[in-house]
């Protein structure tokens, strides 16, 4: 008799610790009883290079000319080829066709 | 300048240069304004009598839109010689950066009267072509500069 109650109490205990387990396996998760983890902001992740081991600089920063300045300048230099050219035309040499220019937008 | 020393009108008598004249009509276009567009209609040809004319052509210039002065024509020069060679549409966009004033002359008229006197007809075609011909010689040597700088620049 002490024996069949021992096996009882001990299945019954078995069968409450399957059913707690259970239980907590098929129970519904609510995200708002849960406090969610702070996410950080990444880094951006730099392309990957294949193939090579040198590191690419990062890009200088150039002078900005204002585009008015700059169109004055393909304007200048647009005359000084065609009175270059006017020199070529007026006296055809090799030496006429290839002189420097002292346009500022080339140099 | 006076329109007979017009490069158009070299080698014309004052009577056949009175004659055309007469085909056209004078136009002032203020400063700013502007003459004719690329890709119009080019149904007549321009003697600059007075001011100065630029040739321009679109170019992109950091995004934008920009018209570029590709050639000045002064006073005695010609403009618009797309009216007379086919497909008579203009290759560029022509403004007056000062007041100016010129001498518009159609196209039918010059065909029907170079029709009816040949000689004028050859005297100014000829003329034509030198003012053509003068524009590609210039423009050659111009695309040959950019070309040798570009050489140099890929070969340094």
């Amino acid at each position: 008799m002490e024996m069949f109650l021992m096996v009882l109490c001990m299945s019954m205990f078995g069968l409450a610790i399957a059913a707690i387990a259970f239980g907590a396996a098929t129970r519904p998760e609510s995200s708002s009883s849960r406090v969610q983890p702070e996410l950080r902001p990444v880094k951006a992740v730099a392309p990957g290079r294949f193939f090579t081991d040198q590191v690419i600089p990062p890009a200088a920063p150039r002078t900005h000319v204002p585009t008015e300045i700059l169109l004055t300048q393909i304007e200048n230099h647009v005359r000084l080829e065609q009175a270059a050219a006017e020199s070529f035309l007026e006296s055809p040499s090799h030496a006429q066709l290839h002189t420097k220019t002292t346009s500022a937008f080339v140099n | 300048m006076a329109p007979e020393q017009s490069e158009l009108l070299k080698d014309l008598t004052a009577e056949e240069v009175q004659r055309i004249l007469a085909l056209g009509a004078r136009i002032a276009v203020p400063s700013g304004a502007s003459l004719f567009h690329l890709g119009d209609p080019a149904d007549r040809l321009f003697l600059i009598e007075r001011g100065r004319i630029r040739l321009t052509l679109p170019m992109q210039v950091r995004g934008r839109e920009e018209d570029v002065v590709v050639e000045e024509r002064t006073s005695g020069q010609t403009v618009g010689w797309s009216a007379l060679i086919p497909p008579h549409k203009f290759t560029l966009a022509a403004t007056a950066p000062l007041e100016t004033e010129v001498i518009a002359l159609p196209r039918e008229e010059l065909r029907k009267h170079f029709a009816a006197n040949p000689t004028v007809g050859y005297k100014i075609t000829l003329n034509l072509a030198v003012v053509i011909g003068h524009r590609l010689q210039l423009f050659q040597a111009m695309w040959l500069r950019e070309m040798q700088r570009t050489v140099e620049k890929h070969s340094a």
